[in-house]
């Protein structure tokens, strides 16, 4: 086996597992802020592929309908934030968990009643053909999803460190009631969160939709990968979901490849078992994920 | 300023405050002071909307503001240094400072420039934590957190200042440091209420006192007052 073809398969399933990092990236945000996640963040990915794939169908350009989907996302994030959220936090209550799970279940049987059971082809502008570069053929497509996932997510660290929003953002993740004291509100902080996460969960259904298709289940398999993803690298570390999202694509490539396509799905779930076991607060976390 | 009547609160079933009423006049230090569990800092919490009050009001300015969040109340010009300081220990103090000054900053851009003058003035204050205003606040004393927390409190320009157990933790030395503070905040016409252990102390730079036990005010007055009252003495002041 010639060391490109390993290379070649490496570098492909990396740039697929920032997809992963960064739906695994949506959940440290509203982790941050609030200390709960969407376990429905599948449905808000699949959701919004669904309608931007609406939008492209009544012939928008595909540059209109990127924004249109981002905020579309936004907004469902903040409706997961009011219906599954809010209650439960004021209350202290981890009830967060089954409404978030519930409300994922009636998107899915929304999607299914609206857009149907099939899978649907999303057309691109960008270019699918593969080109040559350092000794490995990589697609625009590919390549897109890659630019598409590191600009957000650097976009949203540099807005987090440079602006007093993102300071905000911090202090409220550091202790809530002291940055209530500064006159931050909390509960807009959480809302923010949740708005950015359905944004970054949109844009990786946008950009995974033209190499997937779109379909009501074509984010079960991603979400759970992106779940292992968080866990490994800790809830905390944007930097780490990209370094463990890349590695853990390689290393699906490869397992499929050299012990059979079953076992796509196995690594994610060995080094899920893994760090649990040996180091729960994750690879490059700083807090320990609670049990619940 | 601050008016507080007949409030009621506390932690879930148990009450911790059994209708608390006190007044904090313009341009004064009031000083509270009391045994450990007697509701000192719950009555502070239930002023700044930490904590809701189960019964009564807290007014502000002669409005009421019990019930409201606590960044509502914040941006009404009311800053809490609280217990324990909370700084934001992954922040650097610089950052911690800004914060302090969050609710009248720009959110995005510009919002160094336009709090310039009064970072000049707490570092003016706080010489310390100008040397250290890169450095993580996490990483500071306990002295220094709590320069960083009343630097902070001050940031926001506020109308009414409380500050909870400020020497608490800290060396004598610190301690006399952190009066020092307080008594020039004073002088500069600061308006504030004191939570105090060290009630000698408290009682030197207020200008009137609140003593609490079990969650209500049990004897209240001029510091010149409190020292003449021999229950009180033997109890509290040594």
């Amino acid at each position: 086996m010639p060391a490109s073809i390993v290379a070649q398969m490496a570098i492909s399933g990396a740039l697929m597992g920032l997809v992963y990092a960064l739906i695994a990236y949506g959940f440290q945000l509203t982790y941050a802020t609030s200390k709960s996640i969407n376990f429905g963040q599948g449905e808000l990915v699949m959701v919004s592929a669904f309608f931007s794939l609406t939008l492209l169908d009544l012939g928008l350009s595909y540059w209109l309908v990127l924004p249109a989907g981002l905020l579309f996302g936004a907004a469902l994030g903040l409706v997961v934030e009011r219906a599954a959220v809010r209650l439960a936090l004021e209350q202290k209550s981890e009830g967060w968990i089954l409404l978030t799970i519930i409300l994922g279940l009636f998107f899915f049987s929304a999607a299914e009643n609206i857009w149907g059971r099939d899978d649907r082809p999303f057309p691109t502008p960008i270019p699918s053909e593969s080109f040559h570069v350092f000794g490995v053929d990589v697609t625009p497509l590919e390549l897109s999803v890659a630019v598409g996932v590191l600009a957000v997510m650097g976009l949203i660290e540099l807005l987090k460190r440079k602006t007093l929003l993102g300071k905000a953002f911090e202090a409220v993740s550091v202790d809530r009631d002291a940055g209530e004291l500064m006159g931050i509100s909390a509960k807009r902080t959480v809302m923010l969160s949740y708005a950015l996460s359905g944004t970054v969960a949109a844009l990786a259904g946008i950009l995974v939709s033209p190499i997937t298709t779109v379909g009501p289940t074509m984010a079960s398999a991603l979400v759970l990968k992106a779940f292992s993803v968080a866990v490994v690298a800790g809830l905390d570390s944007g930097f780490g979901v990209v370094l463990v999202g890349m590695f853990l694509g390689a290393l699906e490539t490869l397992a499929s490849f050299y012990v059979g396509s079953g076992w796509r799905e196995a690594p994610g779930l060995v080094l899920l078992i893994l760090a649990l076991a040996v180091r729960p607060t994750g690879v490059f976390g700083k807090a320990a994920i609670r049990k619940v | 300023m601050l008016l507080v009547e007949d409030v009621y609160a506390g932690y879930g079933l148990s009450e911790v405050l059994l209708g608390t009423s006190l007044a904090v006049k313009p341009g004064t230090v009031v000083a509270l002071i009391g045994a450990n569990g007697a509701g000192k800092t719950t009555t502070m919490r239930a002023i700044s909307g930490l904590l809701r009050p189960a019964r009564g009001r807290v007014l502000l300015d002669g409005n009421p503001v019990q019930g409201l969040a606590a960044s509502r109340i914040a941006r009404l010009g009311l800053a809490h240094a609280p217990e324990g300081r909370k700084v934001f220990g992954t922040l650097c103090v610089e950052d911690n400072l800004l914060l302090g000054a969050y609710g009248r900053l720009p959110r995005f851009f510009g919002f160094r420039g336009r709090a310039a003058s009064d970072l000049e003035r707490v570092y003016a204050l706080f010489p310390r934590l100008r040397e250290r205003r890169r450095q993580l606040a996490g990483t500071l004393s306990g002295g220094e957190q709590q320069m960083l927390a009343i630097g902070r409190a001050l940031m926001a320009r506020p109308k009414l200042m409380l500050l909870d157990e400020p020497s608490m933790g800290l060396a004598p030395v610190i301690v006399q440091e952190v009066f020092r503070t307080i008594r020039q905040l004073k002088a500069e016409g600061m308006t504030m209420l004191l939570v105090e252990q060290f009630a000698k102390t408290a009682l030197e730079v207020a200008d009137y006192a609140y003593v609490m036990e079990r969650g209500r005010i049990a004897i209240e007055g001029t510091p010149a007052e409190l020292r003449r009252d021999e229950r009180l003495l033997a109890a509290y002041l040594g």
